[in-house]
């Protein structure tokens, strides 16, 4: 008997008209591990909201068909007996932290299920012990990572009696490194004990990397696929659903690989056999002389000369970092979280006043600039849309900044409708806010900022929680305002963004740069990778198997894929 | 703040080990005898009894330095808009007049004088069992406590809440005052207009909103899926049980009390201003 299976099951949220899922079948077995992969409003939320019993308990809706746990039909249940059986970790590390310490977290499950004292004290230590955090038992939520966090998330569902897991999007929010660790912590779970685990991430190259039963790939609320990854990734059928395929498979599709008929694609060791590595190679050997991005921008925007900063005086949260920044150049400031990236884009944005170090920007000392005169030349982007837009329509929160400058409307007028168009918002320039996507939001912010005419933007995780079709469409028109001559530094933990739309990464490691070089040069560097809880790509791990120069291998992948892409 | 965000101070006195909701019983009640009387005599006993015990409580004495300045500031302040206000006030209720000097004219009253330093050590009398109970109480622990005398622990939930989500809270207000502050939108020194600053203050409102609903929405889900309110009761972690020392400490508080209110009774007038000169 299957542990999970859906029979011809839809469901219609109901505020909407069109049914968010429709006519799924599936049949989960006991232990397996399943990757859930799908654009973003495809409708995988939704399917685990079924299976956690958040539907119908917190959002109502029509349901037809059937779906089982065990023998037990879920919407005939109310959420907490679900919770018996269903555990689930949310993607926001921080809203799911509900107790004051580790502990009080781990045990929360336990104190609403009325156990006894003593035995929850064993347990908390116990399902503590399992994720590797028996150490931390008095520390508090804001004294943990990201990935730690999660670690503590994962504990608290163990100590339930839940047997089926859900993680939404676990590595969202987490810098590689941790990413990798929790991936790894997932697989090692598995091993201990018997649980069902079902994953939904779009970081399909990080969750692969660990071995996955099957993968389910949802497109408009349609199962499209559900198979081995083996079968999945030979067949392109992760493209066609607008999701990123590994590096490594793209990679050997450019060298005109036939994937369809390779073996062991889920595994790069088995997969590369003689004609394979003739084939990359070859492929490789076409590589162009390194092409020098740097040279294209030669007017300096940006100075940052031995900036150092503390809060108090036991912590030096930045520590002599300089670097310099061209018109019209993209880069990355990477690093793991508290190296003190948005501490130096707060210092940079004068949010935050330095004592030491120089900031010059146009040649001019801007030091003793306000926050309100540099937000004329220095835009800041933050990462959740919602923390940015004031206004209920998008022209007036478009307009606002000029009108807070005191422009008359003849200029406003016509300088919103430049933006709107810029920005691909042109169509939605009367309609509020609330009714636009993530991606669409975060544009909005992007606008409202370009209408004060910056010279530089910062952008805090720009892609975050954006999949891939609308992730390269974003990407693409911030290229276009750097084309405008604008420059832009993103900060972030993706690293397929900072390889593919970066031509310099700064990396800050305990508030000390410790370099500021061409990404594919940081990707294939191991010890800078280490120290900034950076990770290596697929890519790097290829080129060791091919025996070819990793960051050239890498160099030449960038490039070939920025060609094509403009070709097509 | 403590590393959990919160106010509590971790130490090892005897108010960390009494139980919360004995200390929570300690302030209303220690409240009401400062407003029962108003009596500059039992102020002074309210104080030094107060100050003894905050020096068995182990609170660093500078955050007890700083609150205690900040209450007599603002007890100056206050003293100063009496006078200025109803300079005689304290003259009504005392029932008997005596002038001691003049300001610009305005005569100075011995009983308003008098009344003003009553009230403001009143005030004063207060900080004490404020701080102990604030500073040694975990909000878990406090939240436990009120479930077990009673309090629906749902309701005596929300403290630990509130007290989790303060310090995110925080982060959030300045990720968004900074985004509004960058797009020429500062309430701070920024912005010379105090309009325009008032008129800035109001554009964070909808973000903050905004965001606040978010995050409700989210930690409910949290709580749901982990099966809180699951069940009429719950279990704690962070549980208190009432020891012996408790029951003594219960059985004193009570005691004292009671001869409060038989010494209030007790008093002719409520206003003790004794007059020394005419």
């Amino acid at each position: 008997m299957p542990k999970i299976s859906f029979k011809n099951f839809s469901f219609r949220y109901r505020n909407l008209v069109a049914p968010t899922l429709k006519n799924i079948n599936l049949e989960i077995k006991q232990g397996e591990k399943i990757l859930i992969a799908g654009r973003s409003g495809s409708g995988k939320s939704t399917l685990m909201h079924c299976l956690n019993g958040l539907i119908p308990f917190a959002y109502n809706g029509e349901i037809e068909g059937d779906l089982l746990i065990d023998d037990m039909q879920p919407f005939k249940e109310n959420v907490f007996e679900i919770s018996k059986k269903v555990g689930t970790i949310l993607q926001d590390q921080d809203s799911q932290f509900i107790g004051l310490s580790v502990a009080e977290d781990v045990a929360f499950v336990l104190e609403n299920n009325n156990i006894p004292f003593d035995q929850m004290k064993k347990d908390v230590m116990s399902s503590l012990d399992v994720v590797g955090m028996k150490d931390f038992v008095e520390h508090s939520p804001y004294e943990l990572s990201g990935g730690q966090k999660q670690s503590v998330s994962l504990a608290g569902i163990l100590s339930s009696s839940a047997d089926v897991l859900i993680f939404d999007e676990p590595l969202a929010n987490l810098d590689p490194a941790s990413g990798k660790n929790v991936v790894s912590l997932i697989d090692e779970l598995l091993k201990k004990t018997d649980k069902t685990i079902l994953i939904v991430e779009h970081r399909i190259e990080d969750i692969l990397e660990k071995s996955i039963d099957k993968i389910v790939i949802i497109e408009k609320g349609e199962v499209i696929a559900f198979d081995t990854p083996e079968k999945i990734l030979s067949q392109n059928i992760l493209k066609e659903a607008g999701l990123r395929e590994p590096l490594y498979i793209e990679a050997m599709i450019h060298s005109d690989l036939d994937i369809r008929n390779l073996g062991h694609l889920d595994d790069i060791d088995k997969l590369v056999t003689k004609k394979v590595k003739s084939k990359l190679v070859n492929w490789f050997d076409t590589a162009t002389a390194v092409n020098d991005n740097q040279s294209k921008f030669s007017e300096k925007l940006l100075s940052v000369e031995n900036i150092s900063f503390a809060y108090n005086k036991e912590e030096q949260v930045l520590d002599n970092v300089s670097f310099e920044l061209r018109k019209g150049e993209i880069i990355s400031l990477l690093g793991s979280n508290g190296s003190g990236k948005s501490t130096l884009s707060h210092i940079i944005a004068g949010f935050l006043k330095n004592k030491i170090g120089k900031i010059y920007l146009e040649n001019e000392l801007i030091n003793s600039w306000s926050i309100k005169r540099r937000g004329c030349k220095i835009g800041v982007v933050m990462q959740n849309p919602n923390h940015m837009v004031v206004k209920h329509m998008i022209r007036d929160e478009i307009s606002l900044g000029l009108k807070a400058q005191g422009c008359d409307s003849e200029t406003i007028e016509s300088k919103v409708n430049e933006v709107l168009k810029i920005c691909n918002l042109w169509g939605y320039r009367n309609w509020p806010v609330s009714a636009l996507s993530y991606g669409q939001k975060k544009r909005v912010t992007i606008a409202s900022i370009l209408t004060l005419n910056p010279k530089l933007i910062i952008l805090d995780e720009p892609t975050a929680g954006q999949d891939y079709r609308t992730y390269t469409s974003f990407m693409e028109f911030i290229k276009k305002i750097a084309h405008m001559g604008i420059s832009i530094i993103m900060i972030t933990h993706n690293i397929h963004l900072a390889l593919e739309y970066t031509t310099r990464s700064i990396v800050l490691s305990e508030g000390k740069k410790i370099a500021d070089d061409t990404p594919a040069n940081i990707f294939s560097d191991t010890e800078i990778i280490e120290k900034a809880s950076l990770k290596e790509t697929s890519l790097g791990r290829l080129a060791d198997v091919l025996d070819v120069s990793k960051n050239k291998f890498i160099q030449h992948f960038i490039n070939y894929e920025m060609e094509n892409m403009h070709r097509e | 703040m403590s590393k959990y965000g919160t106010l509590y101070v971790e130490g090892n006195s005897f108010f960390h080990k009494l139980d919360p909701s004995l200390k929570l019983l300690l302030f209303v009640l220690w409240a009401v005898t400062v407003f029962m009387f108003f009596d500059l005599r039992v102020d002074f006993v309210l104080i030094i009894t107060g100050i003894v015990l905050l020096c068995f409580s182990g609170i660093p004495s500078r955050i007890i330095k700083t609150l205690f300045i900040i209450v007599i500031s603002f007890n100056i302040i206050n003293s100063i808009f009496i006078l200025l206000i109803s300079p005689d006030f304290g003259v009504t209720l005392a029932g008997h007049k005596t002038i001691i000097g003049h300001i610009w004219g305005y005569d100075v009253y011995y009983e308003t004088l008098f009344y003003v330093l009553t009230i403001s050590l009143k005030y004063i009398s207060l900080l004490p069992v404020a701080l102990i109970f604030i500073f040694t109480t975990h909000p878990s622990r406090f939240a436990s406590s009120l479930n077990k005398v009673g309090i629906p622990y749902k309701l005596a939930y929300t403290f630990n809440i509130i007290f989790r989500y303060i310090p995110d809270i925080q982060n959030e207000f300045k990720t968004i005052t900074y985004a509004q502050a960058a797009r020429g939108m500062s309430f701070g020194k920024d912005e010379k207009s105090i309009l325009k600053r008032i008129k800035h203050l109001f554009n964070i409102v909808i973000p903050l909103i905004n965001s606040a609903l978010e995050r409700i929405d989210k930690v409910t889900n949290a709580m749901d899926l982990r099966g809180f309110g699951k069940y009429n009761k719950r279990t704690w972690y962070n549980k208190t049980s009432y020891k012996k020392v408790d029951y003594i400490f219960f059985i004193l508080l009570i005691l004292i009390f009671a001869s409060c209110i038989y010494l209030r009774l007790s008093l002719e007038s409520k206003f003790w201003c004794p007059v020394f000169f005419r």
